[in-house]
């Protein structure tokens, strides 16, 4: 069975939610995986600190909250400080460059893998797409999701009239993602 | 509209189709023929005098900087329409696109300014443009038509603003069409998403 629990951490109105839901919907709906998703933020809608916890697992979900961290994706310095303790020591952080430092909060087996995020999302004319541009980097550096399922999961879940940019901005974080493996 | 999706066939209503594709260096040869064919009248307010291969030089430069995107409407190997988005990648107006379009004469009534149109009003958007602005003048009536099938409304009337080609004084309209709700959509979902809420 392979079970792979992800937390994807940051600040509300980065897209944490979104950028969680995706990643699920992706695995759940469109790879033909399963998956679960606990959210949580703070009281106020922007600025607070926001999480989700995403499962992807070949087989039923029976727990759906995540113990130790497989993957973090993080898009804050307080989501890294709170979340780099529970990496699996062989774990993978992916991190908005530009937002996050990462030394010296990691166990000393991990990997970790930066993006400078926002600057692509601001290249591609929408900072609003940072979140989208860390989906696509999740799917390039673990390829744990078919880039078709990521797709199709962002185009489900994005306003009409968006759909465009934000798949520009998918293919920047996967390509970025898929370049750093290479 | 992502400029992957051209070129593509836009059908006009007399039955022919036109191609429409994003314009490149390789076709400033025919942007200057199509200008040049313009009878003058058509030419009388335009910004700049697009006969001239300087206009072509500075033209073909800010489609390779980005300061512009333009599709061009071929029928029979020769263009018949071009739509541009000129924009301003840095300062306090970097959220706003101007939209100009010409269409050949003979080519006019059948759908495919309308249709040039709506390609580049998907393709600012799609580049992030939160404000859409068209200038024309008070006879431009076919213009003023299409850009309002596609939302503008005028904004703004600067009287005697425009000096046309025989140096007489037009008043200048600016038409525009705020977009900005299509990203706020998505600003929304971002600050307060939950999905078992989410309408998609």
């Amino acid at each position: 069975m392979t079970r792979t629990e992800i937390r994807v951490g940051g600040l509300g109105g980065q897209g944490i939610i979104l950028c969680g839901s995706i990643i699920g919907k992706a695995a759940s709906i469109y790879a033909g995986k399963h998956a679960a998703m606990i959210q949580a933020f703070g009281p106020e809608a922007r600025g607070s600190a926001c999480s989700a916890q995403v499962i992807v697992s070949d087989e039923a979900i029976g727990y759906p909250y995540v113990r130790r961290p497989d993957i973090l994706v993080l898009m804050s310095q307080d989501a890294c400080t709170q979340f780099a303790p529970q990496l699996k020591p062989d774990g993978l952080v992916l991190f908005e460059e530009e937002l996050v430092q990462t030394a010296g909060l990691l166990p000393p087996a991990a990997r970790s893998l930066g993006i400078p995020a926002t600057r692509f999302a601001e290249e591609i004319g929408r900072r609003l797409v940072l979140n989208i541009v860390m989906v696509g980097f999740f799917a390039g550096a673990t390829g744990i999701l078919p880039h078709e399922a990521v797709e199709k999961a962002v185009l489900d879940s994005v306003p009409k009239g968006t759909e465009s940019l934000n798949l520009r901005a998918l293919g920047r974080g996967y390509d970025f993602g898929r370049a750093l493996l290479a | 509209m992502d400029a992957s999706e051209l070129p593509c066939i836009a059908h006009l209503r007399n039955g022919k189709g036109a191609t429409l594709a994003l314009a490149e260096a390789g076709d400033g040869a025919l942007l200057l023929k199509f200008y040049r064919s313009m009878p003058e009248e058509d030419r009388l307010a335009l910004t700049d005098d697009v006969t001239t291969a300087d206009w072509l030089d500075r033209f073909l430069a800010k489609l390779g900087s980005g300061e512009a995107i333009s599709v061009v409407g071929k029928i029979g190997g020769e263009i018949r329409g071009e739509a541009t988005l000129h924009r301003t990648l840095h300062g306090w107006s970097r959220h706003v696109g101007e939209l100009r379009l010409n269409v050949d004469r003979a080519a006019r009534g059948q759908g495919l300014g309308l249709e040039l149109a709506r390609h580049i009003v998907k393709i600012a958007i799609d580049r992030g443009i939160d404000k859409l602005v068209a200038h024309m003048v008070d006879s431009q009536m076919a213009a003023k038509r299409t850009f309002e099938k596609l939302g503008f409304h005028k904004e703004a009337e600067l009287p005697g603003h425009v000096t046309d080609i025989h140096g007489k004084r037009l008043d200048l309209l600016i038409y525009a069409n705020d977009v900005s709700h299509v990203w706020a959509a998505m600003e929304s979902l971002l600050g307060d998403f939950r999905p078992d809420r989410a309408t998609r």
